[in-house]
């Protein structure tokens, strides 16, 4: 047991993109009305937050993102670019990296369908991109092999649903597939707005002061930093207010001269060029079975 | 900063019992303790908010249930003849999810409140928080002006795409509904920290603001406390230059002759 707690883990350190001590990504998860109408509620009322994100919240992260100089990368559910193609094409032709976030934010397992819900967003965000989407994430955290399966074959090469870890690292699964995907994981529970603005009602100073503290703490291991927004209202940062602790929040971090803010494509593409220095111990983990 | 007038509408949601009848039957033999928080409104909850309302000048819009409104008459009508906008808030805090007799319920509703201020109601909103757009196409059938639900914009917009012509949405905000806050037990400092971080930055980018108070005890503002919470945020708000705080009617005024932006 002294050798697994010796072997230094949780300190492991990487170079990283632009060569500082730590990488950030900035990413937007769209999550427009699609996560209304998956639930089958009519987005109106109480449950007309995800209007916001097309109207408001997204060309509010567009601007701020102009201001402070950093691409970021927005998850898009298929669905909302179907309905709001020209502000994916604006925030492509802005810089801004795409991926992929289900069709309806499906926030369960789609059993059998979910080959085919990947295949009908892949499709959708295609077009548009004028190239296939090479990230994924999760929307509301299922992920099963089905999914790493079809996400291979699909061509993506990156995942970010995972939360075992704090680094990147080469998936372990599946058996059956030759590639394996690079795993960016996400923390939704510390990186992540809504457990603040919905769990537990946090007004955003004392957001701000939180992932100011993630990001010492972070930085102190020469880490990696994703940070997890909703352009929308009620659980998400869309307000002037929110997008305003994030403008503070990535300017104390780029202040610090420590960090370069990166998309999840191209920090992907710099652990693919050295898939070594990001595998995992495997055996020593003893995880059993598939893995991220 | 942006420069311009920021818009600002102090909202009210007249919920007294008809919220607990909603929630716990409407035999009035259990009508007691932790099942008749709501009869706080009609006994102290209105009268002292208004009463504050009145000191300090406020004008709101107040959106009454068809209910509340029939066991309340000169409660209302008081409310009314204070100069603050008398609007509807369903008959008695039923969801409208296009069940039978939700049309019936807003004709209704809308009868009783012009025979009891003398004018049709201009605006509507949603009791639970839950619509359909048939809800709003049948308000538009009704000649009603705006819909106050939604909160979903920075601005109001209109509601053609939404089945409503002619109508505009005057759009809340979440996190400025005092109900929000309360209900989930927020300290006064909590949401006194809550609505200046969201406010300041709001009214730095000029958008339209609309708040929501409600003249309960439990999840509402009309506690002396809660009310001293108010005062100050009010002062606060009032001392800012380039704010008008204006009633949902007079918001739509300003729409008209082009003072306060709405989207298309």
């Amino acid at each position: 047991m002294s050798g697994r707690l010796d072997s230094g883990i949780t300190t492991r350190t990487h170079e990283w993109p632009g060569g500082k001590r730590c990488v950030a990504v900035l990413t937007v998860d769209f999550d427009g009305d699609c996560r209304e109408v998956g639930r089958k509620e009519t987005p109106l009322g109480k449950n007309s937050h995800g209007r916001y994100s097309a109207k408001c919240g997204v060309p509010r992260y567009l601007d701020l993102c102009d201001e402070l100089g950093i691409k970021a990368t927005y998850f898009v559910p298929g669905y909302d670019a179907e309905k709001h193609p020209d502000l994916v094409r604006e925030i492509i032709a802005r810089g801004h990296e795409i991926a992929a976030h289900g069709y309806v934010h499906e926030g369960w397992d789609p059993g059998e369908q979910e080959p085919a819900l990947l295949k009908k967003s892949h499709d959708i965000l295609t077009p548009l991109m004028g190239k296939p989407p090479r990230g994924w994430r999760s929307p509301g955290g299922s992920k099963t092999e089905v999914t790493m399966r079809t996400l291979i074959d699909l061509g993506y090469v990156y995942d970010s649903s995972e939360k075992d870890y704090d680094l990147p690292f080469t998936a372990h699964g599946p058996a059956d597939r030759e590639n394996k995907l690079i795993t960016l994981p996400n923390n939704v529970s510390s990186l992540d707005d809504y457990p603040f603005y919905r769990v537990s009602y946090t007004p955003p100073s004392e957001v701000l002061a939180h992932w100011k503290e993630e990001w010492e703490a972070i930085r102190a291991e020469n880490g990696f930093f994703d940070l997890t927004v909703h352009p929308r209202v009620g659980y998400g940062s869309g307000s002037p207010a929110r997008v305003g602790i994030i403008r503070d929040l990535v300017k104390h971090m780029q202040d610090s001269g420590d960090v370069t803010f990166v998309t999840l494509e191209e920090l992907a593409d710099w652990c693919i060029a050295r898939r070594d220095a990001f595998a995992r111990d495997w055996e020593q983990e003893n995880i059993g079975g598939t893995h991220g | 900063m942006a420069e311009g007038t920021c818009f600002v509408t102090f909202t009210v949601n007249l919920q007294g019992m008809s919220v607990d009848r909603a929630l716990h039957g409407d035999n009035p033999a259990k009508h007691f303790g932790g099942k008749a928080h709501g009869r706080y409104m009609a006994s102290i909850g209105a009268e002292r908010m208004y009463g504050f309302f009145r000191s300090e000048g406020l004008k709101t819009t107040t959106f009454v249930p068809g209910w509340e409104a029939e066991q309340h008459p000169e409660l209302v009508r008081a409310i009314a003849a204070e100069g603050h906008e008398i609007a509807a808030h369903g008959y008695a805090h039923e969801d409208y999810t296009n069940a039978a007799g939700e049309a019936d319920l807003l004709a209704k509703t809308h009868g009783i409140l012009t025979d009891l201020t003398g004018a049709a109601p201009r605006g509507w909103r949603a009791p639970t928080g839950l619509l359909e757009h048939e809800t709003l196409a049948a308000l538009a059938g009704l000649g009603y002006a705006y819909d106050a639900s939604n909160q979903d914009d920075d601005f109001p917009y209109r509601l053609e795409a939404d089945g409503a012509p002619g109508m505009i949405e005057l759009p809340q905000t979440e996190i400025l509904i005092d109900a929000e806050l309360y209900s989930r037990r927020a300290t006064h400092s909590k949401l006194r920290k809550w609505w200046r971080e969201e406010f300041m930055a709001a009214y730095e980018e000029r958008i339209y603001v609309q708040f929501t108070l409600t003249p309960r005890a439990d999840f509402g503002s009309a506690r002396a406390s809660r009310l001293a919470v108010l005062k100050d945020f009010l002062d606060e708000i009032r001392a800012l230059p380039d704010v008008r705080i204006v009633t949902c009617a007079e918001a739509l005024g300003c729409i008209e002759d082009g003072t306060l932006f709405c989207r298309a």
